[in-house]
């Protein structure tokens, strides 16, 4: 019957023509060994896309890792973490720094005289004369000054412009060699103590409205502020850095990729880290200044941006565009631009294709300065699956593979792949509302922390791939004070502790003060496997001490902003990922506790407010790292948070590949690749080759 | 007929109307804010969010983003949050990657479903019914991402050779056949995938709709007068039982546009699901919401073709 025959012979026509095509479909073997090219060919996966490939407009990780391939910037950090020039040669930080001559004062060293004589006394007795005064190269000064300036008052809608006439008097400039933030306490020694605090600029700002008193002076010591640090960093780039395209890197791409940041209708992401900076100007084709509004020792740090191409993305570059595209000129900015899809840079490698969702391929650039990588070839696969990713591994189509905490035993141990481990930046926490009693005594959180076992957690949770910390630094930087111990695992001591801060055992067995219980809710955001098993664990160990927990797990964005933003939480779970640069105000800093603010446990400590500012206005590294010690020994006192542990990472590779390093001579050494304090294996990527046969290094 | 045609189509634009409104409500009342703000990132000052909820206008009313948002649409100028790239090109980019997945997985399903439904119900509570029975309920309970890895972990390590993406990465200077046969194969394990759980599902349909068909007067009638078995079922009973098909090929439609997160993501495979999956994640809003609207548009068309059809089956049927 046809029907009958019809309705059999259709699947197996469909089945049949599917399978045959298993006979013409190309084997693992000719993609990697039987294929030539592959020795010469980097592949990675990564599990999401990229979205910009633009360095002032990306920030997630995928985008970073092509951006860190395709774009340079002026500096960047070593395997040590120290700064180091890329596109720039060199670089020097040095300091102007201004006050104004307060005529009212009586200076202690000299007495009461006037500005031309107290410029006269500094540039005698100080330049070049004493030892505390070394890096003060020179004393001017400069005459009053009378100008009108405009000035917005108000924010938002209420926003109004007006004409201020200010009349600036004498000021004295110093200008230094290095940074020095102590500078005016050190005048003070001479200028007397209270020099700059009663200059009143009040009477010398003359706005064209009138104001009332207290908004006149706040006006006033914005315009004409006692004193100024202006902190300089001076670049000298690298001749003959080119661009994918041939031009030659220049101090106008930096001055314009400093401007492109800034520019509202970008809407960079990065530009909060460029907002301190007064102006940059271009001295010479190959030099550029940067002048700072304050002290902000952050800053250099930024300079590691990719520097973009003048020629192709200015203003000329990006009408030609719009008009291509049909789209008026004043609507059309650097975000829409082709650009962003097919980049061009000055890094070791070139921008070929990008396959939406698939893979992102690179050519390796053979005028790279620091001499072409040895790849010929960096392809990015976007595989979003971990299971996959392993099975591609080993089949030989990519080459590394960031392993799951779980398969760290099991894989290690895996004769086929060379593997690398290290500690992550950042860290997870319990963090408790100290608005809230009994949260606001340190007793409490401590003996919170002590009812915990981290170390278990790390065992069992983690499967060893963790490290407690004890501080709010990365564990691998010099910030970090390996000398605080982390809080022992210790009941006993957290019942004692917490019946010293005044919680007895009731009749029911919970801990009571004042005959109230306590009781608090613990909540983390949900669809984090880790954080949900430590919300369980932290729970048990709470109750075993007495402690009634409850549990919440949000969605994450419920999680934010309806808890976290809105200070609505008694204790949380979060982990915070981490920079390398030790600026802690968003998150310690006491001004940042309001709603939608970082430090939303409501940390406020004095003493540590000064560290964090003095941490991020220090240049000197050694005196920094003494600030963040202290800083460190502080918060681990107090416990705002109960520190947990630090993740470490593992990556397998292929063993077949390794540094070639090339001596002077010509001579090739090849060595084993291991990972940096960079947090990762890649830093000397440009080195790496594959070899036919896996080597063997000698222990 | 006409008639029909033409209140229908004004029900539909109503419907379509409110579905946009309720979708659009839906998406902006649920918590959550654009990928582009990260409110943990201790470097975005409120400034900075401020000033991106102006780009994205999420700083106006409710009602003036449902008008600005429609108006792009409609005006084909709405982009993607993401990556400012037309949104209309992304997802036209994707639909193209996932067709094949979706012709491929549904030829199989209908082309399976049926002679297995039909035998087992031909052949009912004998063994073949009971252990297809059996094999559907495992295939409708397995997780299909357990299915999914133990599969390419089957053909991977047995086979050797790729099964992820939509063509095998980095072999190039092939032959044509030699292309298409490749992208043939990497359609082989997603769309089997796909196909399990319909096969499943639709061959218990089939089973049941021949059960109650087999079971009418007029079958046992024509079996009484002597017509042979094949053409009593495969003709008299198998044409009735197919009433009820023919109204769901109509809901085929908006499977276009839906595409499985699950099965892309495992299969790298680049298609409207993870396009969709990943707008959500990211409160892609116009991605979000086109992605919507235009399901949403295919669901009403998949309506109307299954009336349509319908009519043309069965003359009894008269649509007012």
């Amino acid at each position: 019957m046809n029907i009958r025959r019809l309705l059999i012979f259709l699947p197996v026509l469909v089945t049949s023509v599917l399978l045959a095509s298993y006979f013409w479909v190309p084997s693992y073997e000719a993609q990697t060994r039987g294929n030539p090219d592959r020795l010469v060919q980097f592949i990675t996966a990564s599990s999401g896309d990229a979205k910009y490939l633009n360095p002032i407009l990306s920030s997630d990780s995928a985008s970073s890792q092509i951006n860190g391939m395709i774009f340079e910037g002026l500096i960047d950090r070593d395997e040590n973490l120290n700064f180091r020039g890329r596109v720039a040669k060199d670089w020097r930080i040095y300091e102007c720094a201004y006050f104004y001559v307060n005529d009212q004062a009586t200076t202690q060293r000299w007495g009461k005289l006037d500005a031309a004589a107290l410029a006269r006394h500094l540039n005698q007795e100080l330049v070049g004369k004493q030892p505390d005064w070394q890096h003060l190269k020179a004393v001017e000064l400069l005459p009053p000054q009378s100008s009108t300036q405009s000035h917005t008052l108000g924010q938002g809608e209420e926003a109004r412009a007006i004409e201020v006439r200010v009349d600036a008097p004498a000021r004295i400039r110093l200008t230094l060699d290095k940074v020095d933030q102590l500078l005016f306490q050190r005048l003070q020694t001479l200028l007397g103590p209270n020099y700059f605090s009663t200059f009143d600029p009040t009477p010398l700002v003359h706005p064209s409205v009138e104001l009332p008193s207290d908004q006149l002076q706040a006006l006033a010591r914005q315009m004409l502020p006692a004193t100024v640090h202006n902190p300089i960093i001076e670049f000298q780039l690298r001749p003959g850095v080119r661009f994918h395209d041939g031009r030659e890197v220049t101090a106008q791409d930096v001055l314009f990729t400093y401007n492109a940041i800034m520019n509202p209708k970008n809407i960079s992401p990065r530009s909060p880290d460029y907002e301190p900076v007064q102006s940059v100007e271009v001295i010479d084709p190959l030099t550029v200044r940067i002048i700072y509004k304050r002290l902000y020792s952050p800053a250099l740090e930024s300079w590691g941006m990719g520097i973009l191409p003048a020629h192709l993305l200015n203003d000329e570059a990006l009408a030609v565009e719009a008009k291509a595209k049909g789209i008026p000129a004043e609507k059309f900015s650097l975000r829409q631009s082709d650009f962003n899809s097919r980049p061009i840079g000055c890094g070791p490698f070139v921008f070929q294709e990008w396959k939406s969702d698939r893979f992102i391929r690179l050519k390796r650039f053979d005028d790279y300065w620091e001499g072409a990588p040895n790849y010929k070839e960096y392809v990015m696969r976007i595989i979003p699956d971990p299971l996959t990713q392993e099975m591609e591994l080993y089949a030989g189509t990519i080459d590394d593979y960031n392993v799951q905490p779980h398969q760290v035993a099991r894989l290690k141990k895996d004769p086929r792949f060379q593997n690398f481990s290290g500690t992550s930046f950042g860290y997870h926490y319990i963090g408790y509302n100290e608005r809230r009693p009994p949260f606001d005594d340190p007793r409490v959180r401590r003996a919170l922390g002590m009812a915990i076992d981290v170390k278990k957690i790390i065992k069992y949770v983690m499967y060893g791939q963790g490290e407690e910390i004890t501080g709010p630094f990365p564990k691998q930087t010099d910030y970090y004070d390996h000398k605080i111990p982390p809080l022992p695992y210790d009941p006993k001591g957290a019942v004692a502790l917490l019946a010293e801060a005044g919680w007895k055992p009731g009749p029911d067995g919970y801990l009571q003060k004042d005959g109230k219980r306590f009781a608090f809710t613990l909540i983390t955001n949900n669809g984090n496997p880790i954080r949900k098993a430590i919300l369980a664990i932290a729970q048990d160990a709470w109750k075993k001490i007495g402690i009634q927990v409850e549990t919440d797990l949000l969605e994450w964005s419920v999680f934010i902003e309806k808890r976290v933003n809105q200070l609505d939480f008694d204790a949380l779970i979060l982990g915070w990922s981490m920079g390398i640069d030790p600026d802690l105000y968003q998150i310690w800093h006491s001004s940042q506790t309001g709603k939608y603010q970082l430090n939303f446990v409501g940390f406020s400590n004095p003493e540590a407010d000064d560290l964090i500012i003095k941490i991020r206005q220090e240049y000197d590294h050694a005196q920094q790292v003494r600030y963040c010690h202290q800083l460190h020994a502080l918060i681990a006192e107090e416990q705002p948070y109960t520190f947990l542990f630090v993740n470490r990472w593992t990556a397998l590779m292929d063993k077949r590949i390794v540094r070639e390093v090339r001596a002077a001579d010509g001579t090739i050494a090849y060595k084993p690749i291991t990972p940096t304090k960079t947090g990762t294996y890649t830093f000397y990527f440009n080195q790496w080759v594959k070899l036919p046969q896996a080597p063997t290094f000698e222990q | 007929m006409l008639s029909f045609l033409g209140r229908s189509l004004i029900q539909k634009l109503v419907t379509l109307f409110f579905v946009s409104v309720v979708s659009f409500l839906v998406i902006k009342l649920a918590p959550g804010q654009p990928s582009q703000i990260d409110p943990l990132n201790p470097k975005f000052t409120p400034e900075i969010v401020e000033r991106i909820r102006k780009v994205y206008h999420l700083d106006q009313p409710l009602h003036v983003q449902y008008l600005l948002y429609y108006k792009d649409l409609f005006t084909g100028k709405v982009v993607s949050w993401r990556d400012e790239r037309p949104v209309l090109g992304k997802i036209w980019e994707r639909f193209l990657n996932s067709l094949p997945l979706f012709i491929v997985g549904t030829l199989l399903t209908w082309t399976f479903s049926f002679p297995v439904g039909i035998r087992s119900a031909i052949h009912r509570d004998g063994w073949y019914d009971k252990s297809t029975t059996l094999i559907s309920y495992f295939l409708i309970s397995i997780p299909g991402f357990f299915f999914a890895y133990i599969l390419i972990i089957l053909v991977v390590t047995k086979l050797n050779v790729p099964v992820i993406d939509m063509q095998t990465f980095g072999v190039t200077s092939a032959s044509p056949l030699v292309h298409f046969m490749d992208r043939l194969w990497h359609l082989v394990l997603p769309s089997v995938l796909g196909a399990t759980g319909g096969i499943a599902v639709l061959s218990r349909y089939v089973r049941s709709q021949m059960l109650e068909i087999i079971g009418q007067d007029y079958v046992r009638t024509a079996k009484a007068k002597g017509l042979d078995e094949d053409r009593v079922y495969y003709r008299h009973a198998l044409r009735n039982a197919l009433l009820p098909f023919v109204t769901m090929f109509g809901m085929i439609l908006p499977g276009l546009i839906g595409g499985s997160v699950i099965i892309e993501s495992i299969f790298s495979w680049p298609g409207m699901g993870r396009l969709a999956y990943e707008a959500i994640l990211g409160r892609d809003y116009p991605v979000i919401l086109t992605i919507n609207f235009i399901s949403a548009v295919l669901v009403l068309a998949g309506t109307l073709v299954s009336d349509l059809l319908y009519m043309v089956v069965d003359p009894r049927i008269r649509l007012e």
